[in-house]
């Protein structure tokens, strides 16, 4: 039987849900779409039904959520809640049916962005774990790691700077670059946060896309073979040294704070209540 | 972020909850109409009101998308925006804020439709704790009796009809406010809601509601304005 981070959904049945859910994780302009992309094809050359699905992409909230953004007025709080309204649409409507179907489930990001995002924003972590408790624990995450000063020269010479994915709202009147250097440092942060205390399985995004398409090939088809996905080696700079064990046995708790409350705080994020 | 508790800011929140056909509303616009005669400056908000989600909740109620998930998730993106661009400012601001349906409606409903009680209060953490909330109590054949004579025809989601309660609108509606109903009286000693007897003539019940209102505008006399 599945497992969920704590609550289960009404009218949710956790048995024979015999998919795989594999969860593609890193932050803005790291690849994962890219790579995404690529491993669809590849998954259904080998006969695989395959589902894709991402952020905003609900039927129900990922127009709203796009057009509200378009208007940069929404707060943090406002923000967070319409991501899980979206996040629990596409899991029931979504994800669940695919899995009960036994198709491998490809996400481009899952609850852990939402949280790093948020957490960025100066909303409080335990209030994130508990509103999405309901989360299916996936399969596998692979997260794309990369550093500020590797990502910086991708964003640049391919779509430029984007106002949320800069942090502009954290920001405001503060040159795009500057921000975006700030931001990414503090979200990247976050997620290697969370890559330790969800056991993601990391791989560096340094390297050219074949690459790193040749190591997600490698964790995707260990796991679809019911194996552990393999830890591929991280940049030499890094610490957290991924654990070659079925991932996230358990819910974390805890976890250090304090830098991103200060992160918001000296960026002007105002508390909400 | 601060937990659900009292605020500190200088402004007042006065909330109504109550099942429907309890005239709740009625109390309110009745308050509402005072407070502004006394010259308060006084604000209304309303449950699910946000131009942010707006689209998005008519979407999935007319197609009928939502599940108790998505409906309560919905639901508290719309509070969310209220609470962060409307209630929060405002209090600060030093305004009377008077809200129709609070969190409690969120409590009770969500609850009803499956989800978790723990789980649906502390989404909702983030919201301010009212001043006073107000609960119109009614026994639930007089609030249908009242409804019966003014509207026609219930909503989907408003008579709970995803819940499979009943295949008749009008059944379902009953047997879901009654849950409701159960729900809040849990909910009124848990968060200690003031009780009102909603069954009293409307202007004894509006009178008990302004003495309790000005003893806590007492403190906030420097709040009034010019009428």
């Amino acid at each position: 039987m599945r497992e969920t981070y704590g609550s289960v959904l009404p009218g949710m049945n956790l048995e024979d849900l015999s998919g795989k859910l594999i969860v593609i994780e890193g932050t803005d302009g790291v690849g994962r779409s890219t790579q995404v992309n690529l491993l669809k094809p590849w998954l259904e050359q080998q006969g695989r039904a395959v589902l894709d699905t991402g952020m905003t992409r609900s039927d129900l909230a990922g127009k709203g959520i796009k057009q509200a953004k378009e208007g940069h007025i929404l707060g943090r709080l406002t923000l967070s809640v319409f991501y899980a309204t979206d996040f629990v649409d596409r899991l029931e409507k979504q994800i669940v049916p695919a899995l009960r179907a036994g198709f491998v489930v490809l996400t481009d990001r899952y609850i852990y962005s939402l949280m790093a995002r948020a957490i960025v924003r100066g909303v409080d972590p335990e209030w994130l774990r508990h509103v999405y408790s309901f989360a299916l624990k996936p399969d596998a995450m692979f997260y794309l790691r990369i550093n500020v000063d590797d990502l910086i020269p991708r964003v640049v010479f391919s779509r430029g700077f984007d106002y949320w994915e800069s942090g502009m709202d954290l920001h405001p009147g503060e040159d795009m670059y500057e921000s975006f250097r700030r931001y990414q440092t503090a979200l990247l942060g976050q997620l290697d946060k969370l890559a330790e205390e969800y056991h993601f399985t990391v791989i560096d995004a340094g390297p050219e896309v074949p690459v790193v398409f040749g190591q997600l090939k490698e964790g995707i088809s260990r796991v679809l073979a019911g194996q552990p996905p393999v830890s591929a080696p991280t940049a030499p700079d890094r610490k957290p040294a991924p654990r070659a064990e079925p991932p996230a046995e358990t819910v974390p708790e805890g976890g250090d704070r304090a830098s991103a409350h200060a992160f918001a705080k000296a960026s002007g994020g105002d508390a909400a209540t | 972020m601060k937990r659900y508790g009292d605020h500190r800011f200088p402004g007042k929140l006065f909330v109504v909850e109550g099942i429907d056909g309890s005239g709740k509303s009625t109390q309110l616009a009745l308050l509402h109409q005072w407070l502004q005669g006394e010259g308060y400056g006084t604000v209304f908000s309303e449950w699910n009101s946000s131009l942010l989600v707006r689209d998005t909740t008519k979407r999935g109620k007319k197609r009928r998308m939502l599940t108790p998930a998505s409906f309560s998730l919905i639901h508290a993106t719309d509070f969310a925006d209220r609470i962060e661009h409307n209630i929060i400012p405002l209090l600060k601001a030093g305004a009377v804020v008077l809200c129709d349906r609070y969190i409690y409606t969120a409590f009770a409903r969500d609850v009803v439709r499956g989800m978790d009680p723990q789980w649906v209060r502390e989404l909702y953490s983030f919201a301010v704790k009212p001043t006073v909330a107000f609960y119109f109590r009614i026994p639930l054949d007089v609030a249908l009796n009242r409804l019966r004579s003014g509207r026609n025809g219930v909503k989907f989601y408003e008579a709970g009809m995803d819940l499979e309660l009943s295949a008749n609108p009008e059944d379902s509606f009953e047997i879901f406010q009654g849950r409701i109903m159960e729900e809040y009286e849990k909910i009124v000693p848990e968060f200690e809601l003031t009780a009102v007897d909603a069954t009293l003539p409307i202007e004894v019940q509006q009178s008990q509601m302004r003495q309790i209102v000005l003893a806590k505008l007492a403190q906030a006399k420097r709040l009034r304005v010019a009428p």
